[in-house]
């Protein structure tokens, strides 16, 4: 479906996306992760020939170039913000893409926007917006659909609608690469994680893969925990703070004892810690933050 | 292109202003009938009833949102991702504000039949010879096709502004300076610095004169070029305004 080889994309001089390489396969909805500033949005506009970028990028085996976008007529998106005219009303803003009116009131009665469809749209509200701005990327039966932030201004009924349909049109075929920072939202839809920080990907696996791997950290408390912390950062172990622990990496649990031992730091808890989705990703990027400050 | 056309045309039908702005050009007319319709009648119809101006200020009013619109809608992505090139999205809007610019001089040649015809001016024949040793109905529709260059000269500039500037307010109030002030700055310009006149009479702002030049053949003494010089002027700049506003809008970074 989406196949991204070694691209890199500048900003000025400035190199935003290093060597990006990931693939989206037909029915898989990838969760692309990363803190502000990381690069998610900049690789959905270079997926969508919106930049400048040296690698390739293709869909369905035909290259997307900056300026030959043949590749994504079923390419469906939102990026950023709602692509919506306010002088027309939602349908007008639905039919200036649609190529197939029986599937954009199937589009509008998905989303359950039949009551308002009809009426200017500068009168909408941001939720209302959103929606017909995920309207627009799920126009002509995409094969596949980018969407940056869908859950923005969606109340709790609109965001559980929204996932309903991700999976649904998923389940039909149709492969989906979302960003969000709602990661619990994201972590309900998605087959599969992208995690990008500083424009690299440092995670690319399924989600029950990295989950798995994700739960192998260890639970540690001491009699002194200042010390320990900065023990263990002069012998640069990686480390999360939480409430009253830190956790550490499974394959550091030996040497940890070790170190404790031999600076008479007795040892009150060390115990295996399932960390949640979230902590798991703050852990990640930060122990990558810590490798590259190291370089 | 097809699909690119389709919906260009779509946006621009669906906005009141495009419907709207013309107004102004019958307003403008209809003053410009009273004005000196019993003085001039044969120039106000050459002219078609001095609807240039109105033409002009309309053209900046609704062309100059043809972009604009998509930057204040944050509709430039979709309308990029969804073309199979740059370049359609920028040719198709071009196409509109050119068939835009040809329905409004359309209209003025209506209107000004209709208006011959309501008693604002005295009654002209059309067929008597006036300007050029031609009747008077070759005039203005002549008058109008050179009108119709000189507009497509400000689309020009308005394209090329849209594509350097995001705001339209910016945009609309640069253009309303360009066409009101632009031949006055030639104009001053070439009377203050006749040392240069071989060179500077080529400037652009000059060639905004196309129009009154050629139904008032004593403006050569301020445009310092014949009026035939003033149409390959002005086509020229045509094309060197709308290929950079192309360039830019290709490098642009949305």
């Amino acid at each position: 479906m989406l196949q991204v080889n070694h691209i890199n994309t500048f900003i000025g001089r400035k190199k935003i996306v290093k060597d990006v390489s990931f693939r989206v396969n037909p029915g898989s909805i990838v969760g692309l992760i990363g803190p502000n500033g990381a690069g998610k949005t900049t690789i959905m506009k270079t997926i969508l020939g919106l930049t400048k970028f040296t690698g390739k990028i293709s869909v369905e085996n035909k290259s997307v170039t900056e300026n030959d976008h043949g590749a994504l007529t079923r390419v469906g998106a939102l990026i950023e913000h709602p692509a919506i005219y306010p002088f027309l009303t939602g349908l007008e803003n639905l039919k200036l893409y649609s190529l197939d009116e029986a599937d954009m009131n199937h589009v509008v009665s998905l989303l359950g926007m039949t009551s308002y469809i009809n009426n200017k749209s500068k009168d909408y509200s941001m939720g209302m917006k959103q929606k017909l701005g995920i309207a627009i990327a799920l126009l002509n039966k995409p094969q596949l659909v980018i969407l940056d932030e869908p859950m923005n201004g969606l109340d709790i009924e609109a965001t559980i609608l929204i996932r309903k349909i991700i999976k649904q049109y998923a389940a039909q075929g149709s492969a989906f690469l979302i960003s969000s920072h709602v990661l619990g939202e994201l972590q309900k839809v998605m087959t599969n994680v992208l995690l990008i920080t500083e424009g690299k990907i440092i995670v690319d696996q399924p989600i029950d893969e990295f989950n798995r791997v994700s739960h192998q950290q260890f639970r540690l408390l001491t009699e002194d925990m200042p010390a320990t912390e900065k023990l263990f950062r002069d012998n640069r172990i990686p480390i999360t703070k939480t409430d009253n622990y830190l956790l550490i990496a499974r394959d550091q649990s030996y040497p940890v004892q070790d170190i404790l031992y031999s600076h008479h730091i007795r040892l009150l808890e060390l115990s295996p810690q399932g960390l949640n989705f979230e902590q798991t990703i703050v852990s990640l990027l930060e122990q990558q933050r810590r490798q590259n400050h190291e370089k | 292109m097809r699909t690119n056309l389709y919906r260009e045309f779509y946006k621009f039908s669906h906005k009141k202003v495009t419907w709207f702005a013309p107004l102004l050009v019958l307003f403008l007319m209809v003053a410009f009938g009273f004005a000196t319709g019993k003085d001039q009648p044969q120039l106000l119809a050459m002219t078609c009833y001095g609807s240039s101006e109105g033409i002009l200020l309309t053209l900046i009013i609704v062309v100059s949102s043809i972009f604009s619109m998509e930057f204040q809608n944050h509709a430039i992505l979709t309308v990029l991702y969804k073309s199979p090139s740059k370049h359609y999205v920028y040719l198709a809007k071009l196409i509109v504000a050119l068939g835009y610019n040809l329905i409004l001089h359309l209209g003025a040649i209506l209107l000004t039949f209709v208006l011959t015809l309501t008693g604002i001016a005295k009654p002209i024949s059309w067929l008597a010879v006036y300007q050029y040793h031609q009747p008077l109905i070759i005039n203005m529709l002549t008058t109008s096709s050179v009108d119709f260059i000189t507009a497509t000269l400000l689309i020009s500039i308005i394209f090329l502004t849209s594509c350097l500037i995001n705001s339209n307010a910016v945009v609309v109030t640069l253009n309303m300076v360009i066409i009101f002030v632009g031949n006055d700055i030639s104009y001053n310009f070439l009377l203050q610095n006749a040392h240069l006149a071989d060179f500077a009479r080529w400037n652009p702002f000059n060639m905004l004169d196309l129009t009154k030049q050629y139904y008032n053949q004593a403006m050569i003494q301020a445009t310092s070029l014949t009026t035939f010089q003033l149409i390959i002027g002005a086509s020229t700049y045509v094309l060197a305004f709308l290929m950079t506003g192309y360039l830019v809008f290709r490098k642009k970074r949305f």
